[in-house]
C-alpha cells in the first residue's frame, strides 16, 4: 500500500510536471476554436492561483439583454484522459447503483436517522486535523482555530465527536478546506481531470491532495488493515444513506451525465479554492 | 352612479398600489415570495404530484426568465440560431431546468430556509440562501436582475458555488459542437420524453 502510495505520488508529480508545462502553452493553443469561445480555465492559472478568465465571447452580447455577459465565466475542463475517465465513470455508476446504494437502502431501513448523523459527525469530526492543517497552510488562522477549537468541544462535550455541539450550541461553523484546495491557493492548477474508482470527479491536484488527506485523517491512526477499511466503508454508506439521491437526481436530468458532473465538479473545486 | 364611480376608484387605487409595492421589491422580497410558495405547495399534504408540480412550474415560471438563461447558455450558438430554433430551445431548456430545480427542491421538503443576505449592483443582484438540514446548510444563490416594470427575475441559480447556466453551457456547447444544434435539440428532446415515462 505504501508502496503503491509513493509509486502515485511519483507519477502524478511527473504528470502535473508535464501538465504545468502544457499549461502555459495551452490558451494560444486551444483559445481559437471554430466559436473562438473555448477560455481554458484550468490551463490559465497565473502564478498567483487566480484563474484569468479570458474575456468572454462578445458574441453572447445581444440586443434584449446587453449585460448579462459581464459577469459570466467560460469554464472549459481540460480532460485528455476523457475515454478512460468515461470507463471509470461508467465502474463507479454500476458500484453506485449495484452495490452502494443497495447496502445504504438496507442500512437507512434500520438505522435511525439521529444515529447516522451522530456517526457523520464522528467521522467529519476525525478528519478535523484535515481542515485545521489546510486551513493554516493558507494563512487563513481564523478558520484553523474555528477548527481547532470545534475538534475540542466535539471531542468533549460532543462526547468524541457524535455531536456538532460546536455549531448547534457556540455557532461555530465547519471551514472545509483540504490538500487540494491548498495546493490550489498557491497556484497549482487542477491538472487533468480525472475520474478515481470507488472516489469519482477529482483532479491530478486533487488526487494527490485526497493522498495528503487521507494521511491527516484520524481514522487512519486508529485503526489498521481490515478495521480501518471497515471504517472507510461504513463512512461512505452511512454518508450516501443520509443523501437524498443527489447523484441520480443530477444523472436524471443531464443531457450526457459525464459531462455535466465534470463540469460540476470543475467549478466547484474553483469556487472552493477561491473561498 | 356614485356607487359605480367609488368602485372604480377603489379598483383604480389598489391596482395602483399594488403595481408600486411590486416595483419596490427587493430582490431577496421577490425571491423569498417564490420560494415560500414552493415549500407551501411542497408541505400541502393534500395535492397529489401532477397538481403540485404544475402550481410549481407556475410559480417558477413567474420568477425565472428562462429566455436569458437560454440565450446565456447557448452564448455563440444563440445568435447562429435561427428564431424558431430558438424559440424551440427555450421551451425545451425551461423544461429540463424545472425539471432539476423541481428534483432538487422536492429532496429538501422538510427544511428551513435561510437569507443570509443580498448584494445589489444596480440592475442585477445576488440573492443568498441556505437550505439548513441536519447535517450540513446548503447554499443556494439566486441571481436576479431588474426587468423594466421593476420586478425582479432569476437568470442563473448557483447551487453550492455551481452555476447552473455556466454548467448547462459547457456541457450543451460540447454537444453543439459534436453533434450540431440539431442533435442538441433531438437530445433534449429525447431526455423529456424519457423524464415523462419515467415515475417522478
Amino acid at each position: 500500500m505504501k508502496k503503491l502510495f509513493i509509486l502515485f505520488m511519483v507519477l502524478a508529480l511527473a504528470v502535473s510536471g508535464v501538465s504545468g508545462d502544457a499549461t502555459t502553452r495551452a490558451p494560444a493553443s486551444t483559445a481559437a476554436d471554430e466559436n473562438g469561445s473555448t477560455v481554458l480555465i484550468l490551463a490559465a492559472t497565473d502564478d498567483n492561483g487566480h484563474d484569468e478568465t479570458t474575456a468572454t465571447p462578445d458574441d453572447l452580447e445581444n440586443e434584449e439583454l446587453p449585460w448579462l455577459d459581464d459577469d459570466d465565466e467560460e469554464l472549459n475542463v481540460w480532460d485528455p484522459l476523457e475515454p478512460i475517465n468515461r470507463g471509470t465513470f461508467w465502474f463507479n455508476d454500476k458500484l453506485y447503483f449495484y452495490l452502494l446504494k443497495p447496502v445504504a437502502r438496507g442500512y437507512r431501513w434500520i438505522m435511525p436517522d439521529p444515529l447516522m448523523l451522530g456517526i457523520s459527525n464522528f467521522f467529519s469530526n476525525l478528519a478535523s486535523p484535515v481542515r485545521i492543517i489546510n486551513a493554516g497552510l493558507q494563512g487563513k488562522f481564523a478558520d484553523a482555530g474555528n477548527e481547532l477549537t470545534r475538534f475540542g468541544v466535539n471531542t468533549t462535550i460532543g462526547i468524541g465527536g457524535l455531536f456538532d455541539t460546536a455549531k448547534d450550541h457556540f455557532n461555530l461553523t465547519k471551514k472545509e478546506e483540504d490538500t487540494g484546495q491548498t495546493l490550489g491557493y498557491y497556484g497549482i492548477g487542477p491538472g487533468p481531470y480525472l475520474v478515481l474508482p470507488f472516489f469519482g470527479p477529482s483532479s491530478f491536484r486533487d488526487g494527490i491532495g485526497l493522498l495528503a488527506d487521507s494521511r491527516m485523517v484520524l481514522t487512519y491512526y486508529l485503526w489498521e488493515n481490515r478495521d480501518y477499511w471497515t471504517a472507510i466503508v461504513l463512512e461512505k454508506v452511512n454518508q450516501v444513506a443520509l443523501d437524498r439521491d443527489t447523484y441520480e437526481g443530477v444523472k436524471k436530468d443531464a443531457l450526457d451525465p459525464y459531462l455535466f458532473i465534470r463540469d460540476a465538479w470543475a467549478q466547484y473545486r474553483q469556487n472552493k479554492v477561491e473561498n | 352612479m356614485l356607487k359605480q364611480l367609488f368602485i372604480i376608484l377603489a379598483a383604480s387605487i389598489m391596482l395602483a398600489t399594488a403595481a408600486i409595492s411590486s416595483a419596490e421589491m427587493s430582490p431577496t422580497d421577490s425571491i423569498r415570495g417564490s420560494v415560500d410558495s414552493i415549500l407551501t405547495l411542497l408541505q400541502d399534504k393534500g395535492l397529489d404530484q401532477t397538481t403540485r408540480r404544475k402550481e410549481m412550474r407556475k410559480v417558477i415560471n413567474e420568477r425565472f426568465d428562462f429566455r436569458a438563461m437560454s440565450q446565456r447558455t447557448l452564448a455563440t450558438n444563440w445568435k447562429k440560431a435561427s428564431g424558431e430554433q430558438q424559440q424551440e430551445f427555450v421551451e425545451l431548456f425551461s423544461h429540463l431546468i424545472e425539471n432539476t430545480y423541481i428534483g432538487r427542491v422536492e429532496a429538501y421538503t422538510d427544511e428551513k430556509v435561510d437569507y443570509p443576505g443580498e448584494k445589489v449592483k444596480g440592475d442585477k443582484a445576488v440573492v443568498e440562501t441556505l437550505i439548513l438540514t441536519a447535517s450540513a446548510n446548503i447554499p443556494i444563490d439566486y441571481k436576479v436582475y431588474r426587468k423594466k416594470n421593476g420586478e425582479w427575475w432569476v437568470y442563473d441559480v448557483i447551487i453550492e458555488g455551481i452555476s447552473l447556466i455556466s454548467n448547462y453551457r459547457s456541457s450543451y456547447q460540447e454537444i453543439v459542437s459534436k453533434e450540431g444544434f440539431d442533435g442538441l435539440i433531438a437530445k433534449m428532446r429525447d431526455k423529456i420524453k424519457e423524464l415523462q415515462n419515467q415515475p417522478a
